[in-house]
């Protein structure tokens, strides 16, 4: 089972898709999930406190604004931790988690630069382009099993 | 500063979306409830959230995705169930994540067709790469152009 | 207490920049609720393409169909609070955009901010004060015309000012630099008092403004508590004779600054700026005492001067300062340093804060820094207008709070 990032980190489709066939989706549910289910300074509604986007400068310099920073701090470790990414570029209706367009492209940077096996598509738009999305992610994720893990 | 105490500390939600024509978010909940072994289930006006231990929440989904497989999406979710910080009562309008979910309803009975298709094809049948992302669209020839450009003008 | 005053806001980034419980807590503190304005899917689309400012963040859509959706009507509130993260463009644009856009088509009181993680429910106080005020006190704010005998204190950061008012005159004015803030402000009324002939017992109401404003008021048993804000857009036009239609007011003060764009004396967007010392009134204050001439003669000497002669590396109070130094040791006279230093403030105050705000003739100078002529001067260079200075501006948050408090005299 290998941990596959999925952008948008906040994508239903991706994330059921990943773990339909067998592997684990890394998106942003798992960075809000740690600091929900974490004590800590009562800071809602996400419990990211003003600590986080001074951790995010491990990702961004300080002149990035503190939102950017902010959504790093959920997604760099993500990242770092991901052995495969399914990205969806023409996601431009992801709000919240997804909202910031300058994290965004951050995030996939960081994707393509960490050298991890990248799928990239796009949303189907007919019933057609929805049998080659399903076919092309399960054949990429099948292919990760071939990296040796069972 | 004001401590913060969590809730359901230790726990995974998820949620499961229904999109099927055979089976409503209610009957969902009332087979989902009848599997459910301890698990925490909410029925929600999608389909459920399902609140619980890690492998208890993993073996209810993977009873629950038999329901239906190609209509039943599951997803993580942040919160637990009902929190308040989330709550649309209380925020007078819906989380952002919701319009997310929105989006990517619409497109869902593409992916249900997929899901079809692919597990009908079986595994060694061929079927088309999706077109490249990154590939740009090949520019006119200049040659077609200043044809197309006399076709027009004579 | 009246029911909550509800706040809409339209935001990007205060959740992940950890400072949304800050915005809660700021609009608690002014007994407000901060709610998001619902819609769907569809509506961002629609908005997004009928509003045509073509953004990539998803957030700043939704802020934009949440902006139209409460010009449209289709959701209530009584204010908005917009809120972006600092240093970033894109949401500056759409923050300027909505700023504009909300008050030409409704009536919604804004206050935009832009915030960085440092942002404390603090900072924030004011602006929510302001907003809830304009919403839960027209009434009180319509009013045009003082009556009976009031007192208004404004116990600024750096001076504390009274005023008495008697039948829509002022009839006292006491001035003292803050330094304990209620000793300041007993001495500043004893001398209005003195200087109306009046005594305490003759003062049907009070109302205090400014940063000392809750002591004050405790002290004193004052009937009105207000923020600055909305006191001193009252105060501008009441003295300028302008309580009718647009007008713009800029009070550049001791620690902050307050550019407000005000309609029929209300305010419907302003800003509040108080990160830079070098852009108010101590850059003023430190020049003045470089110069060696009482701050009162700075403003007459900056008339005589040309700023443009003196260079000026840095807006900062510290490095500004030594521009100025090093220029009087180059030989530049000190009616040009004089010159170049209120030119320093106008501009920053220009670049900084008059772009978040519509300008709209008359712009009104008020507080202690609009006696200093040559900022004054600098100022109407910049926005290529005539500033209008009223009498009296240097009290102007004391005579809008006489002048409110009035409201307040029995038999009103």
């Amino acid at each position: 089972m290998a941990k596959v990032f999925i952008y948008p980190a906040t994508s239903l489709i991706l994330s059921d898709l990943v773990a339909r066939f067998g592997h684990k989706p890394l998106g942003a549910a798992l960075g809000i999930r740690e600091r929900i289910q974490t004590a800590g300074v009562d800071s809602p509604p996400l419990q990211i406190t003003p600590e986080e986007p001074k951790r995010g400068l491990r990702y961004a310099a300080v002149e990035v604004p503190a939102g950017v920073r902010g959504r790093m701090a959920i997604y760099g470790p993500l990242i770092e931790e991901a052995e495969a990414a399914v990205i969806v570029t023409d996601a431009d209706l992801a709000f919240g988690c997804m909202g910031c367009a300058r994290t965004d492209e951050l995030i996939l940077f960081s994707l393509r630069q960490s050298g991890i096996p990248i799928l990239e598509l796009k949303y189907p738009t007919n019933d057609e382009e929805g049998v080659e999305f399903v076919a092309a992610i399960k054949k990429f994720l099948a292919g990760l099993d071939d990296g040796g893990e069972a | 500063m004001a401590a913060y105490t969590p809730g359901y500390a230790g726990t995974v939600t998820k949620y499961v979306f229904v999109e099927s024509p055979a089976m409503t978010p209610g009957e969902l909940a009332l087979r989902a409830y009848e599997v459910s072994e301890g698990v925490l289930i909410k029925e929600t006006c999608f389909g459920l959230q399902v609140t619980g231990q890690p492998e208890a929440v993993d073996r209810l989904i993977a009873e629950i995705r038999t329901f239906d497989p190609t209509h039943i999406f599951v997803k993580d979710r942040g919160f637990p169930p009902g929190d308040p910080r989330r709550c649309r009562a209380n925020l007078g309008g819906a989380r952002p994540g919701y319009l997310g979910h929105e989006r990517e309803f619409r497109i869902l009975r593409y992916i249900t067709r997929g899901l079809e298709e692919v597990e009908r094809r079986g595994e060694e049948a061929e079927v088309p790469e999706p077109a490249s992302v990154r590939e740009k669209r090949p520019v006119l020839d200049i040659k077609r152009l200043q044809e197309l450009i006399e076709t027009e003008e004579s | 207490m009246s029911r909550k005053v509800r706040i809409a806001q339209l935001s990007c980034g205060p959740e992940y920049s950890g400072v949304q419980k800050e915005i809660y807590d700021a609009a608690e503190a002014v007994g407000a609720e901060v709610f998001f304005p619902d819609i769907a899917l569809a509506d961002v689309e629609r908005a997004v393409e009928k509003f045509g400012l073509d953004v990539r963040s998803a957030d700043l859509k939704l802020m934009i169909a949440r902006g139209m959706a409460l010009v449209d009507g289709k959701v209530d509130a009584d204010g908005v609070f917009i809120g972006t993260c600092f240093r970033c463009a894109e949401a500056a644009i759409v923050r300027n955009e909505l700023r504009r856009y909300i008050p030409e088509h409704s009536r919604l009181p804004v206050v935009s901010y832009s915030f960085t993680e440092r942002t404390t429910s603090g900072t924030l106080l004011t602006r929510m004060e302001a907003l809830t005020t304009i919403a839960r006190r027209r009434a009180l704010l319509a009013r045009e015309e003082q009556t009976g005998v009031t007192m208004g204190v404004d116990s600024g950061s750096s001076t504390t000012k009274a005023v008495v008012m008697k039948d829509n005159k002022i009839v006292g004015t006491g001035w003292h630099p803050t330094t304990e803030v209620i000793k300041s402000a007993e001495s500043a009324v004893a001398d209005a008092l003195e200087m109306a002939g009046l005594t305490r017992d003759d003062i049907q109401a009070i109302g205090t403004t400014g940063y000392g404003r809750f002591l004050i008021g405790k002290h004193l048993g004052a009937d009105l508590v207000q923020e600055e804000l909305t006191v001193n857009s009252k105060g501008a036009v009441y003295l300028a004779g302008h309580q009718r239609g647009a007008a713009t007011v800029i009070d550049i003060g001791g620690m902050d600054n307050k550019a407000i764009s005000v309609i029929d004396g209300i305010p419907g967007t302003f800003t509040m700026g108080g990160i830079c010392a070098g852009a108010s009134g101590r850059f003023l204050e430190m020049t003045a005492k470089r110069l060696g001439v009482d701050i009162t003669e700075l403003g007459p000497l900056a008339m005589k001067g040309m700023g443009k002669n003196v260079p000026m590396n840095s807006y900062c109070i510290v490095f500004g300062t030594q521009s100025l130094v090093n220029a009087l040791a180059a030989g530049s006279s000190r009616e040009d340093v004089a010159a170049a230093a209120c030119h320093s403030v106008a501009e920053q105050v220009f670049e900084q804060q008059l772009q978040e705000v519509d300008i709209k003739e008359p712009v009104i100078m008020v507080g202690g820094t609009s006696l200093i002529e040559g900022l004054v001067y600098a100022m109407g260079q910049l926005l290529q207008t005539n500033v209008v200075v009223p009498p009296y501006s240097q009290y102007i948050g004391a005579v809008g709070s006489a002048l409110l408090a009035s409201g307040f005299v029995k038999g009103e």
